[in-house]
């Protein structure tokens, strides 16, 4: 790794302050598991790190909402998230897919602003959190503005964050009671690795017939997107294996898959079919 | 090296309180190693994928390749030297030596500590939460299932009202 300076403001404020948004070797860094092995890998050599540890008190945790849902601040750890009681009863597809996320001592350490604002295309998280109908908040010296969930990864480690920006909180509407949730993870390699594909569902139901559907995939295309033709085939549909195998065949027709050590395009596509039915199935 | 580079930590490190002079952009292992000859955390795959560089930060397991030494300034730090008391190993360094939770011994210090933290918050674990926990430390040598069951026999030495074999008989142990 480069030298840099190191910056450990004690406020938001300050924090926002340090940040350039001019320059790009300026950042914030937060558990700094994902900024290490880019260092490590000489894949970003910053001159200025801004550490957010300092901020813990006021950006950490999960809150109830008085409108309802949960207000969670970015440096709350994946691990406190994966224990929280709130966050078990709001979103269980949340609790489960964590578990499976990296392992104990990344969780432990690795943060939620840092995993939505690092724009790996392979994250967990986004494609459940935008199927959730999440919003981030984030803060500049401009003041604060909200982003979609399915707004905030652009492209392939790109997102819609300035550079003098930083994640204040995630903010996760109350759900529905009868919405129907899942995320379906599928690793090629050992249980806890990165997906190589991640299908996060969210439907309705009523009456028999599908009234609302959210569908994304994450490690498959060049970012975690929404699949609209997807979604679209489900309403009005029944919630049945043949509506759920059409969905998949719009899924898998809609992406642009990207080839990565754990998969070819056209096996990501394949993938991409298979666990569209089966999050849509296990879901129900 | 101008100081922006540099600085100063202070520290708890196996009990005793120290200081070191460090750069911003190394991690608590290469410190570890450098300034303290502590080798029990060691460096495989330097990803945070193996556990082999597992050390605790105020009682959480973390991994040390991964975790800047500049985060520690203040913390209280644990490796795998400072469970035993003089001669007498921890309970959990006594169930794995009792139930050859080994091989060849490269991976044990990641895993000693991450029993640690899991009997810490769960005394008497499931086969699934030891597995949950230990998923993120790599044995070579294969010796899970050893390992299990040292975890297991940690978790009763830990609890002596489990205790229905208290082992075999330690040095220093008087006879009754
Ligand atoms: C061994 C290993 C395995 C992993 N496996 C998985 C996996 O299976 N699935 C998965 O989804 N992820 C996985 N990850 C990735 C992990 O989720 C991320 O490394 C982690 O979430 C990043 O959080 P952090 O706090 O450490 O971020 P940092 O490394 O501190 O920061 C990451 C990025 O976010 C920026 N940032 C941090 N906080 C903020 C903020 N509040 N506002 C704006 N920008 C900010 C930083 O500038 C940087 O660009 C794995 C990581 C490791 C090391």
């Amino acid at each position: 790794m480069n030298r840099f300076e190191l910056v450990e403001p004690a406020t938001l404020d300050e924090a926002v302050a340090l940040l350039d948004p001019d320059d790009s070797a300026v950042r914030a860094v937060a558990g700094a598991t994902a900024l290490i092995l880019m260092m490590k890998a000489r894949l970003f050599r910053p001159s200025r790190l801004v550490s957010l540890r300092r901020l813990q008190g006021t950006l950490r945790g999960v809150h109830d909402e008085p409108a309802g849902g949960l207000r969670i601040g970015a440096l709350t750890t994946l691990t406190d998230l994966e224990r929280s009681d709130r966050v078990r009863a709001a979103a269980p597809v949340v609790s489960r897919a964590l578990r499976t996320l990296s392992n104990v001592r990344v969780r432990n350490v690795a943060t939620l602003g840092g995993h939505l604002a690092h724009g790996d295309p392979h994250m967990d998280l986004p494609p459940i959190l935008m199927t959730l109908g999440a919003r981030v908040r984030v803060v500049s010296r401009r003041g604060d503005r909200w982003i979609e969930m399915q707004d905030l990864v652009r492209g392939y480690y790109v997102t819609s964050i300035a550079n003098d920006e930083l994640i204040a909180d995630v903010h996760l509407p109350a759900q529905p009671a009868d919405a129907h949730t899942w995320y379906e993870k599928f690793t090629a390699l050992s249980a806890d690795d990165w997906p190589t594909v991640g299908v996060a569902v969210w439907y309705r139901t009523g009456a028999g017939r599908i009234t609302d559907a959210r569908l994304a995939v994450g490690a498959a295309t060049e970012r975690p997107m929404r699949l609209a033709a997807a979604e679209a085939s489900l309403i009005g549909a029944a919630a049945d294996p043949a509506s759920f195998a059409r969905a998949a065949d719009a899924a898998a027709d809609a992406i642009e898959p990207l080839a990565d050590i754990r998969g070819s395009a056209a096996y990501k596509r394949e993938m991409v079919r298979v666990h569209v039915r089966r999050a849509l199935d296990k879901g129900r | 090296m101008s100081d922006r580079h540099q600085r100063t930590i202070a520290f708890t490190l196996n009990g005793r309180r120290v200081r070191a002079s460090v750069a911003t952009h190394e991690t608590i292992l290469e410190v570890l190693q450098r300034d303290f000859g502590l080798f029990g955390a060691r460096e495989s795959c330097g990803q945070g994928l193996c556990g082999c560089c597992t050390v605790l930060v105020d009682g959480t397991a973390v991994s040390g390749c991964l975790y800047l030494a500049a985060f520690v300034d203040d913390a209280d730090i644990v490796t795998v030297e400072g469970l035993s008391r003089g001669a007498e190993l921890h309970p959990i360094q006594r169930a794995f030596v009792e139930k050859t939770g080994f091989q060849c011994g490269f991976c044990t210090p990641g895993v000693i500590l991450m029993t640690k933290e899991l009997l810490g918050r769960y005394p008497h674990p499931t086969d699934e939460e030891i597995r949950h926990y230990l998923s993120g430390n790599l044995c070579r040598c294969a010796a899970y299932p050893d390992i299990i069951e040292a975890v297991k026999r940690a978790a009763e030495l830990m609890d002596p009202a489990t205790l229905t074999n208290p082992g075999p008989r330690r040095h220093g142990d008087t006879e009754t």
